[in-house]
């Protein structure tokens, strides 16, 4: 069995740099090297964590900041990969004559687009989702270009010489040449769009993860921003984690290569976490869940807060909070 | 040559231009890739093109399948002007031309599909030409478990799959090793010999196109041009023969040699 222990061995020797990691947190605080005040230990975030999701805060503020990246992350699609197919595939001269503006849109900034779009659409959801596919819709639409222009041309010929049909070169060959690529672009956006809706929350926002975290700061409460900050790193690594195991069983066709530190290793199907039909189902039901449940929970909060604004100082908040006062 | 009564293929007064992008204010200058070219290839010949690299031969075989249009002449396969690609005519192109999302198997059954086959048919005969080309049991493999050699079997068997009556292969064997060549071109010989195809065979290599052909078309460059068509007089089968190290062979070999150096010279 040398290759179960290898295998063993290697989980150990990867996490060994987060352990140390957890370890020297955890001595800093309790050896007074930094402030425990400043920086509780990592026992004690711990503890907060598990006292936050059972007071239901965390739970209601996951499934906040989740439905705001789904939602946004889902309009960036809808818009991007179809018009990145239109443009690598049947209008590149048109495409070309865009790129530089496309690109200069491209580079700016969130949250210029969140200040403006503020401006338009008020302090309201629709901002935040503006700014979130404004962010995420460029690496989408690149990717898709590319995939879709740099299809092998001799696959083309050779599926024309087959007998296809446009309808089914598109279907059999661009699409399927292309996905790869075009999941490239989803990863950066799912990536982006994560950093940049914290930032968006602890600026413009009365609920998510983003305004927890700020909140907590705000008010001193130094162990829940800790343990907010926690989380949200960890929501981060998972999100990518998970795309990555997406891709994986998504193009388990694709020669296995795995990066790690610069050197490639080719290992076998076997040894590699693919979800399978179950596991993406299952996936897709969370997905689901999270949209649907956090955007029940975005409407509750907002209108318990609308409430309670209404009872203190009527009419001085209805601007900023757009339409759900008048729900 | 005037025997146009049984001629498959039909190459007439073909040439290719492609338009030059210089940045030059001058007028709008060509390229002639192929200039002139007048074949007639016959029902179950094997025709091998032979040429230096650069001289049209690719051009003139994507012409002859249909996926490019010839500036001046035609090409007549049965008489009927080709005006696009058919399922008369089978191809494999030089380089890794199979889809490397579907297996083995749905590799060869691509152009079934197109032609509306039903599943259990189309089964039935990527069995049989995934045998034919020897990967039995390779059949739920993806493109990229399997070697340079084995991959060309597959883009040979996806060919032969719908039964065309012309084959058009494109440096089908460049990019394998020395050893998995000859293989594969006594496979080719074996499978010619049992389907009785129409072969057009596009090769820089003297010693395939001798070991392969009835005849070999010698292409030289700039324009491309036919140079000679010389006849391969050498006994059939050829394959599982060491008909290589007969002096007959080294001197149609030396013949071919001759007339691609001469035309280098030309040039």
């Amino acid at each position: 069995m040398p290759d179960r222990k290898s295998a063993i061995g290697s989980i150990l020797l990867r996490s060994s740099g987060i352990i140390l990691f957890l370890i020297l947190w955890e001595v800093s605080s309790r050896l007074r090297w930094i402030d425990p005040y400043f920086l509780p230990r990592f026992s004690v975030v711990i503890t907060e964590i598990v006292r936050l999701i059972a007071d239901g805060s965390l739970v209601s503020n996951l499934a906040i900041s989740s439905a705001r990246a789904i939602g946004g992350l889902s309009i960036a699609c809808l818009v991007g990969i179809p018009l990145g197919f239109a443009f690598g595939r049947w209008f590149p001269a048109t495409a070309e004559a865009l790129d530089p503006l496309l690109r200069i849109m491209s580079q700016v900034n969130p949250f210029l687009v969140l200040m403006a779009s503020t401006l338009i659409l008020g302090f309201g959801e629709t901002t935040k989702f503006v700014v979130i596919a404004w962010v995420s819709v460029w690496p989408l639409l690149f990717y898709t270009i590319t995939g879709v222009r740099s299809v092998d041309p001799v696959l083309v010929k050779t599926a024309s010489s087959l007998g296809s049909s446009e309808r089914g070169l598109l279907l059999k060959i661009i699409i399927p040449a292309a996905l790869p690529t075009i999941f490239t672009g989803l990863r950066i956006s799912a990536g982006i769009t994560f950093f940049i809706l914290v930032a968006v929350e602890m600026l413009n926002a009365s609920s998510g993860l983003g305004y927890f975290e700020h909140n907590s700061a705000m008010n001193f409460e130094i162990n829940s921003m800790y343990a907010g900050a926690s989380v949200i790193i960890l929501l981060g690594f998972f999100l990518n984690r998970f795309l990555i195991a997406l891709e994986r069983s998504l193009f388990a066709w694709k020669a296995p290569v795995d990066f790690l530190l610069g050197s490639v290793q080719a290992t076998t199907r076997k040894n590699r976490w693919c979800p399978g039909r179950f596991g993406l189902a299952a996936a897709t039901l969370i997905i689901a869940v999270l949209l649907v449940g956090g955007s029940f929970e975005i409407n509750r909060v907002n209108t318990e807060r609308a409430q309670s604004l209404a009872g203190e100082d009527p009419g001085k908040h209805a601007r900023h909070l757009g339409s759900e006062v008048g729900k | 040559m005037a025997q146009n009564d049984t001629s498959k293929i039909e190459i007439k007064d073909v040439g290719r231009t492609f338009p030059l992008n210089t940045a030059a204010s001058t007028a709008s200058r060509e390229f002639t890739a192929l200039k002139n070219v007048n074949l007639s290839i016959q029902k179950g010949e094997f025709l091998a093109i032979v040429g230096p690299s650069g001289c049209g031969k690719s051009t003139l075989l994507d012409i002859l399948a249909g996926l490019s249009k010839a500036t001046t002449g035609e090409v007549l396969i049965d008489g009927v002007k080709v005006s696009k690609p058919d399922l008369d005519r089978g191809i494999v192109l030089q380089g890794d031309s199979l889809l490397s999302w579907r297996t083995v198997r749905k590799n060869v059954e691509f152009g079934l599909e197109s032609k509306k086959i039903p599943k259990q048919e189309r089964r039935a005969i990527s069995d049989h030409y995934i045998n034919l080309v020897g990967l039995t049991g390779f059949e739920d493999h993806y493109p990229h478990e399997l070697s340079g050699g084995m991959k060309q079997r597959v883009a040979l068997a996806r060919a032969l799959a719908y039964d065309p009556e012309i084959l058009l292969l494109d440096e089908p064997f460049a990019t394998v090793d020395a050893l998995t060549r000859e293989n594969l071109q006594n496979e080719l010989l074996r499978i010619w010999n049992k389907t009785g195809k129409t072969i057009v065979f596009v090769t820089h290599s003297i010693e395939e196109a001798t070991f392969l052909a009835d005849r070999v078309a010698v292409l030289t460059a700039n324009p491309g041009t036919i140079r000679q068509v010389v006849e391969v007089d050498l006994p059939r089968p050829r394959f599982g023969s060491d008909i290589r190290s007969t002096p007959e062979f080294g001197h149609i070999r030396h013949t071919l040699w001759q007339l691609l150096q001469h035309g280098g010279a030309h040039a």
